[in-house]
């Protein structure tokens, strides 16, 4: 077997051990270059999946596309079902969740702002973990991102106020606009 | 499935829940842009959902479903290269640390994640996000979202030949890029 045959049967199968036939395998015992590349090979996947974890969806994200249906039913014109108007909404609104969102966001980084200009006080009681952790991390990273979430926030959230009236029902995660 | 094909919203609603973790990788990952992919994301859904009625189940609901994310994630990027708006976003794309890098805190990361540094990570999603659209395309797919041959090629509307033929120069063209950061010296590989 050449060395070339050798490569190709490795980039096949990102050169699993299991699956390379016996010769590829005898190849490779002998043959310094095509272990090297066998390695890389290897190491070029491990890389790839820890390179790109899987990401969870947004938390409201089935919620915000049905809300966007609905929007798009209401301005293209066309009634939607007659039944719907009858039907409670089991679940939270999320016009209502960003309301919240945006508040505990503010509030937080309005804490975090609080803490870094006295830093002798003590802490004031823990708010949730990964909005918490933004501010308090103090780099200049985060803080850019903790701003830009809050100006997406309140965007998404004037957005909402527009075509939305909040709703009254209770049951909101607070989670969702931390969460990212 | 049926249901909301019929139109009815909560049967739809149902589909959304169960595939939009899948799409939203999926796309987050031809991005390299979380951001931007949720908004690809969920315009994926509304326009599966306007044209429900005209699916005829041929193919099976997730391909479907991929192919329009795939077309909306693909016509992205080709504005961006053109330099016009995307959908919504006005965030930068890519900062000093890599795409990803922002939204995903390092508790993230696999038990693999030990052996590549930062750095070796960012070069790769760099790597990734370089790989001509059609070859990322099928090596996401494939390698990080598990879909099948036969799935890739119903996706891409490609024969089965492509698609793993793609796959090959994929996979070749990121272990080129392997390759020079090791004899850069930026990363160690072991034997
Ligand atoms: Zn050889």
């Amino acid at each position: 077997m050449t060395c070339e045959q050798v490569r190709e049967e490795l980039v096949a199968c990102w050169a699993c051990v299991d699956e390379l036939t016996f010769e590829v395998v005898e190849h490779l015992e002998q043959c310094d270059a095509c272990r090297r590349e066998a390695v890389l090979l290897r190491h070029t996947r491990v890389m790839l999946h820890s390179s790109m974890p899987p990401l969870s969806a947004p938390v409201n994200m089935a919620e915000r596309v049905m809300s966007r249906i609905d929007e798009q039913a209401h301005s293209a014109g066309w009634l939607p079902r007659a039944r719907e108007w009858f039907v409670p909404r089991r679940q939270p609104s999320w016009a209502r969740a960003a309301a919240v969102g945006t508040a505990l966001a503010l509030a937080v980084a309005g804490g975090a702002l609080w803490r870094s200009q006295r830093p002798d006080q003590s802490a004031p009681p823990s708010p949730p973990a990964v909005v918490a952790d933004a501010g308090i991390d103090g780099s200049a990273a985060r803080t850019a991102t903790l701003d830009g979430e809050l100006d997406e926030l309140m965007l998404q959230h004037q957005r909402l106020e527009m075509t939305q009236p909040l709703a009254d029902d209770a049951g909101v995660s607070l989670v969702v606009y931390t969460s990212r | 499935m049926e249901r909301a094909r019929q139109g009815d919203k909560r049967a739809f609603g149902q589909l959304v829940d169960e595939y939009k973790d899948k799409i939203y990788n999926y796309v987050a990952r031809m991005l390299g842009d979380p951001y931007e992919a949720e908004d690809v994301t969920q315009e994926a859904f509304l326009r599966a959902y306007r044209s429900l009625p005209r699916f005829r189940g041929a193919s099976s609901f997730h391909t479907w479903l991929y192919r329009i994310a795939s077309n909306l994630a693909i016509d992205v990027m080709r504005r961006r290269k053109r330099g016009e708006p995307t959908f919504s976003l006005d965030e930068p794309l890519e900062g000093e640390d890599g795409e990803f890098e922002r939204e995903i805190p390092d508790e993230t990361f696999g038990p693999e994640e030990a052996s590549t540094t930062r750095e070796t990570r960012i070069a790769v999603r760099r790597a990734i996000m370089d790989l001509p659209e059609k070859l990322r395309d099928v090596m996401v797919l494939y390698e990080l979202q598990g879909e099948t041959y036969e799935d890739i090629a119903n996706i891409l509307d490609v024969p089965l030949g492509t698609v793993k033929s793609r796959l090959f120069n994929a996979r070749n063209r990121l272990k080129e890029v392997l390759e020079e950061l090791v004899e850069a010296g930026e990363i160690e590989v072991g034997q």
